[in-house]
């Protein structure tokens, strides 16, 4: 929200809010008085977000087709040990936009300081046995990974035998011939 | 096979396919109540690490022919010799002494010292205690060999401990499956350790295992027991106000420690940060001036992402928003937890110092 619209915000607006409190329940979706249903503090209301204009981003490298690009981020992503994880996410987000970069940027920074991981001396390997397209999804892929967890500090893993997973990517076009990873959603 | 106390039994033959499928389908659908209570004469396993004594049987072998080598999932258990059987009833829907799960669920067994890892490949009709515990588990012959167990020709019983090992993955140790770091548990996740449901913190919010926040299914959130305290009050101010309407300057204007009918982004994430303890309560500000809050970057447990029209933030691993904004599988349309994450393209990072 932008700060000079708090500050003009109208008093029928916040009475508006603290009666559709007291009724409970009530989503406002009705502009305000004055309000034109296409304005942005309409808009707003309508979607629980004042909307921004798009923002450009651009990952560093990219892959010359789509199913490379996926194929290159997952393996990056399920090999990594304690030591080097953080620098793997952080190299993964430069090379990623949009969602996937976001969760990269967070998972770096989430294991950089990572007790639990550091303890245990904890270690993800393995390969991309699948990368296919979704029905109908020209920029969506199912990933299918074959996954073993290790740990030098522990034996919570010992005996566990490669597990298989699930993620589904998106792709998207940065330049001809150029396609970078946008979207990373593990399921399992 | 059908394992039936070792007597007899019935092959059943269940594709491979059938099975992984039932497990991946397993996987994504299943949830995890915390507190949720177990169906009657089921044994509730714990999160990972936490173990618990059950009555256990073995089968197969030399002395036992009857109960065949197939196991009910279809698959060879002379060439899967880290098998085990779940007890209760005559079939798949009915054997369900640890609560139904999936094929190819691992356990941690433990007897006497000895410790493997098995994958449930086959169930089998339960029966009476067995030292006093509930008979939950039939081990194969091979397996109860490896845990040092004397063969018996399939009439041996004990007690062994199992315990869930932790989640495997890269997905799972980096807390980004949808449902969080637990998802790969199979249901139902209730559990003994009193330290996982219920109170348990000064804030008395929900506490839950591994290093991520866990949405639960009534919306709320349930904080990583090992976290920061004032993320675990942050989490705590958060289910204050989850579902409350959205209302564009709603919740300003009114001090932090007020539960306001309604609030904006900037409202919302400003009464999280104050329940955390990071913000004074008189602090009433618009999205954009978070894009100095703290410290520049994402941080280890909390990260805002600002700037002059929207805010959003993560409290260990979990999107709170005023909206779905990462589409399907985002949870709710309202003010709340959102399990998945969002672009933060054209949003300015930041972290509370040491968080």
């Amino acid at each position: 929200m932008k700060r000079s619209t708090v500050i003009r915000l109208p008093l029928c607006l916040t009475m508006a809010g603290i009666l559709c409190g007291v009724l409970g329940g009530c989503v406002a979706t009705v502009p305000g008085p004055g309000q034109r249903p296409d304005s942005p503090v309409a808009q707003a209301q309508a979607t629980h977000e004042y909307p921004s204009p798009p923002v450009t981003e651009r990952a560093a490298g990219g892959a010359a087709s789509a199913s490379a690009a996926v194929a290159a981020f997952a393996t990056a992503y399920i090999n990594w040990d304690a030591q080097t994880v953080a620098g793997d996410m952080r190299e993964l987000a430069a090379q990623s936009i949009g969602q996937a970069r976001s969760a990269m940027q967070l998972a770096a920074a989430q294991t950089a300081d990572d007790y639990e991981l550091q303890r245990g001396g904890i270690a993800n390997s393995g390969v991309v046995e699948a990368v296919a397209p979704l029905v109908g999804r020209r920029d969506q892929f199912v990933v299918v990974t074959r996954e073993l967890t290790t740990a030098s500090a522990t034996t919570a893993y010992q005996g566990l035998q490669p597990a298989w997973h699930l993620a589904i990517a998106t792709v998207s076009q940065a330049a001809p011939g150029e396609w970078v990873v946008s979207g990373w959603q593990p399921q399992s | 096979m059908f394992v039936v106390g070792g007597l007899f039994a019935a092959t059943m033959t269940v594709g491979v396919g059938a099975a992984l499928l039932a497990l991946l389908i397993s996987v994504l659908t299943q949830g995890s109540e915390c507190g949720s209570p177990a169906a009657s004469g089921e044994v509730v396993l714990g999160p990972p690490g936490s173990g618990r004594l059950v009555g256990a049987t073995e089968y197969g072998g030399p002395g036992d022919p009857s109960s065949g080598t197939i196991g009910a999932s279809g698959a060879n258990l002379l060439v899967h010799p880290d098998s085990y059987a779940e007890l209760g009833g005559y079939t798949f829907q009915t054997a369900i002494a640890m609560g139904g799960l999936p094929y190819m669920t691992p356990l941690r067994i433990t007897w006497g010292g000895h410790s493997a890892i098995a994958y449930k490949r086959d169930f089998g009709l339960g029966g009476g205690p067995v030292d006093g515990l509930p008979r939950v588990i039939d081990l194969w012959w091979e397996l109860a060999g490896n845990l040092g167990i004397p063969y018996e020709d399939g009439l041996w019983s004990g007690p062994v401990r199992i315990a869930r090992p932790p989640a495997t993955g890269a997905a799972s140790l980096l807390g980004q499956t949808a449902t969080g770091a637990a998802s790969l548990l199979p249901s139902p996740i209730a559990t003994e350790d009193p330290a996982v449901c219920g109170p348990g913190s000064p804030t008395g919010v929900p506490l839950t295992s591994g290093e991520r926040a866990q949405m639960l299914p009534s919306g709320l959130a349930a904080a990583p027991a090992g976290a920061p305290l004032a993320v675990k009050e942050m989490i705590a101010a958060g289910n204050q106000i989850v579902g409350k309407p959205y209302l564009y300057g709603g919740g300003h204007g009114l001090p932090l420690s007020d539960i306001a009918p309604a609030y904006d982004c900037s409202s919302s994430v400003e009464h999280l940060l104050y329940g955390g303890g990071l913000l004074p309560v008189t602090f009433d500000a618009a999205s954009g001036t978070l894009e100095s809050f703290g410290q520049p970057g994402p941080g280890r447990w909390v990260t805002v992402y600002a700037n002059p029209d929207h805010v959003f933030m993560y409290v260990a691993g979990l999107r709170w928003d005023t909206h779905n904004a990462a589409g399907p599988g985002d949870g709710s349309t309202g003010i709340g937890w959102h399990p998945l994450i969002r672009s933060s393209a054209g949003f300015i990072a930041r972290h509370p110092a040491r968080l």
